[in-house]
């Protein structure tokens, strides 16, 4: 496995590169979505039609998920910006990035276009609230959600009875759970998390893809992207809800490919 | 059972470690993700383990480019090694 020690704590990572030689390829950095998700779900997806078409991949787990350290704190979208930017310098990669995020994932990278604007070369945000009333909506209604969750992982001891049954892999999913919810801050820091302002919004200065599905219950943040970001595509995809990635992936996939400028290979 | 069915199963025991199924017999029909338990998240540190032993030709990326979350899920050993030896034909 790939540890990269980035802002005191071990990331798992993967490096994805282009086939053939290619003059200064775009990077891509993948960010995925909170406790259950982690690296694989973009790079059983969008990662590999990312790299055929011509770009550099990153993906990393989120501290606390995946084959990450899972630490006791530090689990904010600002923390999440300081460990990606240290991730970067510790590979190396100076040149502005493009931040492709699912769901909180977004969060984070939207939040690294407003910290360190130099740093990203555009965003795209897969089903991301970051502004306005719906994003405070959404962080709140995260929140509770993984309280209730928090609460049924400690009190009902799940993954015991899962185990007790022999689905061992969902105990084992609900045990880092358990781990991640009870055992950090993540939900702490959750709580606390405010969405960006409208002057921040509009002071991002890369260009934006927003993909939303019309039925998702943030779907009103395609409006908001689209009336507060100069440069902006925005698609909503229709009969789908939050799970775009995993059920729009064709449509996805040719919709971030087309949007990422081309680079051609070298002769 | 093939050398490269051989390998396989030796770098899924490193990958999971403890919590790998040693009592399971693993035969080319044998799933990852029904049978074995393995996460998705073990798929991908199993792939990189595989390159690092086989070199860039058995790139799981591009190997899985054309197929759904389900087909990926649903992949059995046989499959996989079937792909690492037919990519390194020749070279073993």
């Amino acid at each position: 496995m790939t540890e990269i020690f980035a802002n005191g704590v071990r990331f798992h990572v993967q490096r994805l590169a282009p086939p053939g030689p290619a003059a200064a390829p775009p990077v891509v950095v993948f960010i995925h979505g909170l406790v259950m998700d982690n690296l694989s779900s973009f790079y059983y997806t969008l990662a590999g039609p990312t790299v055929s078409a011509g770009a550099h991949a990153i993906l990393y787990d989120l501290r606390g998920h995946g084959r990450s350290e899972r630490t006791a704190g530090g689990y904010s979208t600002r923390d999440g910006v300081t460990d990606l930017c240290a991730l970067l310098d510790v590979l190396g990669v100076t040149e502005p990035v493009y931040l492709a995020g699912n769901s909180y994932g977004g969060l984070v990278a939207a939040r690294m276009a407003v910290l360190a604007p130099d740093r990203v070369a555009g965003l795209v945000l897969i089903e991301a609230s970051c502004a306005g009333p719906g994003a405070a909506t959404w962080f709140e209604e995260m929140t509770n959600t993984l309280t209730v969750a928090a609460l049924g992982l400690e009190f009902d001891r799940v993954q015991d009875r899962l185990r007790a049954t022999g689905q061992r892999k969902i105990a084992r999913l609900a045990r880092n759970a358990d781990a991640l919810l009870n055992g950090t801050s993540l939900i702490d820091d959750l709580a606390a998390e405010r969405p960006l302002d409208e002057t921040e919004l509009a002071a991002i200065g890369c260009p934006v893809l927003g993909v939303y599905g019309a039925h998702s219950e943030l779907a009103e943040a395609a409006g908001v992207l689209r009336r507060h970001v100069r440069d902006c595509r925005v698609e909503v995809l229709p009969g789908l809800a939050h799970t775009v990635l995993r059920e729009a992936t064709g449509t996805l996939r040719d919709i971030v490919t087309g949007w990422l400028p081309r680079r051609e290979a070298t002769r | 059972m093939s050398d490269v069915l051989g390998e396989v199963v030796s770098i899924l025991i490193e990958v999971v470690g403890e919590d790998f199924l040693l009592d399971t017999e693993i035969t080319p029909d044998t799933t990852f993700s029904d049978d074995l338990a393995l996460e998705s998240i073990e798929m991908v540190a199993l792939a990189e383990k595989l390159q690092e032993r086989y070199g860039e030709r058995v790139n799981f990326v591009s190997f899985i480019g054309d197929m759904d979350l389900d087909e990926i899920m649903d992949m059995t050993v046989g499959k996989l090694a079937g792909y690492v030896e037919a990519q390194t034909a020749g070279t073993r």
